[in-house]
């Protein structure tokens, strides 16, 4: 990397030792490209051009360049947005690679891609030297800025990452914009709502910048305040129609409102707007099934499961439910045929498990009956054994197998377990009350589902209660208990950290306390990264022990 | 012996095919002037008797490159998925940009093209929407010149104030009068479409800060005497 300060005028940068990668389908571009590096001092030797994604891929795989300039659309196969996926998930490129986007003109695809796989920049043909130079300086200067700052947060240093932006907007008048959200997006991302809502809200007082009231929005979802953050980022949609994050959020909000039709329209401008993610259509594909609109959701898990073929990030859902769309078109050979190819394109242990649930279903909706109880009984063993992991997902198949065969008492029960682990879900609380109801249990389902939510509520708050009434060993040994139980449980393993703190407030440092309490944590943070009361229960164990060792060393 | 009837089939979605288009000839464009730009730069003027045309082309290949930008984006401004992408942009380098697209070109016309900013000043806009209002005033301009082009930037109560000048004629009364509602004149009857006008004022538009919007404004006058085109954003 080289290091040239905010201010430096165009004669200071020297492009000659660097080397360069061309991606473009047309011979002309091509050639232009060359010329213009040329005429920047690029030597000759370090120009290589290549055609297609998959070329690209070869070349990159060779050498490590240090700027690559890639066309966003490269005609048949891969597009440019998927060579860079492919590029940054596999390491072909570092973090000190420039990869700039080629496009003919300004496309909501180019600003829409996921944080992780954005280009350092966009640039719009026709350019010249002086574009590119200038361009090239500016992102060299934003990289050495940012470089610390992007260290620690690749560490998950968030807190680090703050007090490092703090210091740089300081003095950093050219990045400053830049450093607020970043800033901000890193308390939301720890979980220090009100920071930064006191944040966001000054930066709001400047502009109505879109990126700060989808923030203000985001914070409003944490406190499960979704009215209020649907008014909100439908305020930001009207200001900024293209702004795709606040789409995204709007989708989350309908539905954890329960609002499937709202999410859908939703969701359907975010496609319009981004069209070949893989991710977005899958999930397109999912809400309009559950809306009973098989035509859509037969096009959108088509759409996905085409665009994950040229793809890394191709999506194991879009197969399973375009082999759901199939079946409810009594198009059950297809359901089948697409299920195999799911198991050819992924080799993981999970996803095959939840195949194998959905064949199950299927199967017994095109009649063969013992085949599907073959499957329904083999997971009911490894239940009952204990020998299966299920995530919300995966429960959720294998329950709607075991209900279809008629083993209604382990579908049952794998649901009130699932229930319990999430009960704060209403998206998983929706799907399993279908079930129950598809299986004519409509009011007795119901009655489940509270039973199975009070019980995980005592489960998650007795431990607390017991210690606010000062019976400090024994409220961790209920929630011990209780994480036992849940043990994906995030309020559980949340207040199994707080007893623990709590009694190391109380009766001083013990050892293997602190080990359970930041292990605990650790799981949290895993599970579900960002939460405020994480942050919190973190610091206070961090002030404990702190003071411990200070106590050591005296 | 029936003779097949010769109906053309409805068009699915023309649409489309403009779209897609649109943004292929884009390309053509772009490889259009790079290979314009070369030759011209290469060139040695004096022994070189096609010269003043291939400035011609080159600059004719430019005002299509913008008029194309222009509907593209107004198309994609219609179905609410233009990446509109505000940020702070240093007028300086902004300004650099816009020379070096232009500047040579002006010199081989004999009209200069002088530049004034505050090296500190900087605004918060789309730079690709600015870009192309700054250009459609510049070739604007350069049509009407006698010699020299004035852009300048100075911020005004905290608006971003952009100004292009000239020293020609100025504008006639009735582009005054057109330009006072930009987006509602357009008049596809009469042939008066006014892309350029209608897209700068649209642009300017969507450029918002506590409920005001920018603005385009015509007028004669300003340093060089002759036609002076603002844009305004807060």
């Amino acid at each position: 990397m080289i290091g040239i300060p905010p201010t430096a005028s165009s004669s200071d940068l020297d492009l000659s030792g660097k080397s360069f990668l061309i991606i473009d389908d047309f011979y002309e571009i091509r050639n232009v490209f060359s010329d213009i590096l040329r005429k920047c001092g690029v030597r000759g030797r370090n120009i290589h051009v290549v055609a297609n994604g998959n070329e690209a891929i070869s070349s990159l795989k060779k050498k490590q360049y240090d700027v690559v300039l890639c066309d966003l659309n490269l005609g048949a196969g891969k597009n440019g947005q998927q060579v860079l996926e492919e590029a940054k998930l596999h390491s072909l490129v570092g973090p000190n690679c420039i990869w700039i986007m080629t496009t003919a003109d300004k496309t909501a695809e180019a600003v829409t891609g996921a944080a992780q796989y954005q280009p350092d920049s966009y640039l719009i043909k026709p350019i010249n030297e002086t574009i590119l130079h200038m361009r090239l300086e500016k992102i060299w200067a934003k990289k050495n800025a940012f470089a610390e700052i992007h260290e620690a947060m690749g560490k998950k240093d968030y807190q680090k990452a703050i007090k490092l932006c703090d210091k740089r907007l300081d003095f950093d008048i050219v990045n400053n914009a830049e450093l607020q959200r970043t800033k901000c997006d890193l308390l939301l991302r720890c979980g220090e709502l009100d920071r930064a809502s006191e944040q966001l809200d000054e930066i709001l007082a400047e502009r109505d910048y879109s990126w700060a009231m989808t923030g203000k929005a985001r914070i409003l979802m944490s406190n499960g305040d979704f009215s209020a953050a649907k008014v909100l980022l439908e305020d930001t949609l009207k200001e900024n129609p293209s702004f795709l994050e606040a789409h995204d959020l709007l989708v989350e909000t309908f539905q954890s409102l329960g609002d499937l039709a709202g999410a859908y329209n939703a969701l359907e401008r975010a496609v319009a707007l981004s069209p070949n993610s893989v991710v977005r259509q899958k999930n397109l594909g999912e809400i309009a099934l559950k809306l009973g609109n098989l035509e859509k959701a037969d096009k959108a898990f088509r759409k996905s499961v085409s665009l994950g073929e040229n793809s890394v990030l191709k999506n194991a859902d879009a197969y399973i439910g375009l082999a759901k769309t199939c079946t409810s078109n009594s198009n059950h050979e297809e359901a089948l045929i697409v299920l195999g190819e799911l198991n050819k394109n992924f080799n993981d242990k999970d996803i095959h498990l939840k195949a194998i649930a959905v064949e199950g279903t299927i199967q017994h909706q095109c009649g063969n009956t013992e085949r599907a109880k073959l499957i329904a009984r083999e997971f009911s063993e490894l239940i009952k054994k204990d020998e299966i992991g299920l995530d919300s997902e995966r429960s959720l198949e294998v329950a709607r197998l075991l209900m279809a065969t008629g083993d209604q008492e382990s579908a049952i029960s794998i649901l009130k377990q699932e229930i319990k682990n999430n009960p704060e879900s209403n998206t998983f609380l929706i799907d399993a009350t279908e079930i129950l109801c598809d299986a004519g249990m409509g009011d007795e389902g119901i009655n489940l589902i509270e039973t199975a939510g009070k019980e995980a509520m005592e489960l998650m708050n007795g431990g607390v209660l017991l210690a606010s009434k000062e019976k400090y060993e024994e409220a961790i040994d209920a929630m011990r208990n209780a994480r036992d139980a849940l043990p994906t449980n995030i309020r559980v393993l949340l207040n199994l950290a707080y007893v623990l703190v709590i009694y190391i407030q109380k009766k001083g440092p013990k050892q293997e306390y602190i080990v359970e309490a930041q292990e605990t944590l650790s799981i949290v943070n895993t599970l579900s990264p960002g939460e405020p009361r994480y942050v919190k229960i973190k610091n206070i164990l961090k002030g404990l022990t702190e003071k411990k060792t200070d106590g050591d060393t005296k | 012996m029936k003779v097949a009837k010769s109906d053309i089939p409805p068009i699915p979605d023309i649409e489309i095919f403009l779209v897609s288009s649109v943004h292929d000839m884009k390309n053509s464009v772009a490889i259009l002037i790079s290979r314009l730009e070369k030759t011209l730069i290469s060139a040695d003027k004096d022994n070189f008797p096609e010269y003043d045309g291939f400035v011609q082309m080159n600059h004719e290949a430019k005002r299509i490159n913008d008029k194309l930008m222009q509907l593209l984006t107004l198309y994609k401004m219609g179905q609410k998925v233009y990446p509109f992408d505000p940020q702070y942009v240093s007028i300086d380098e902004f300004f650099q940009t816009i020379a070096s697209q232009n500047m040579d070109l002006l010199a081989s016309q004999g009209i200069k093209l002088e530049i004034q900013t505050d090296p500190k000043l900087s605004g918060y806009f789309d730079e690709v929407l600015i870009y192309g209002v700054i250009a459609n005033a510049l070739n604007n301009a350069s049509r009407h010149t006698l010699s020299h082009i004035y852009l300048s930037a100075k911020k005004n109560n905290g608006v971003l104030e952009l100004c292009v000048e000239d020293n020609g004629k100025g504008f006639p009364e009735a582009i005054l009068q057109e330009s006072v509602d930009a987006i509602r004149n357009v008049d596809f009857q009469s042939g008066n479409t006014g892309l350029g006008l209608y897209f700068s004022a649209l642009v300017a538009r969507l450029h918002r800060k506590h409920g005001c919007s920018g603005e385009i404004k015509l007028e004669n006058g300003g340093h060089l005497g002759g036609g002076c085109f603002t844009l305004s954003l807060p």
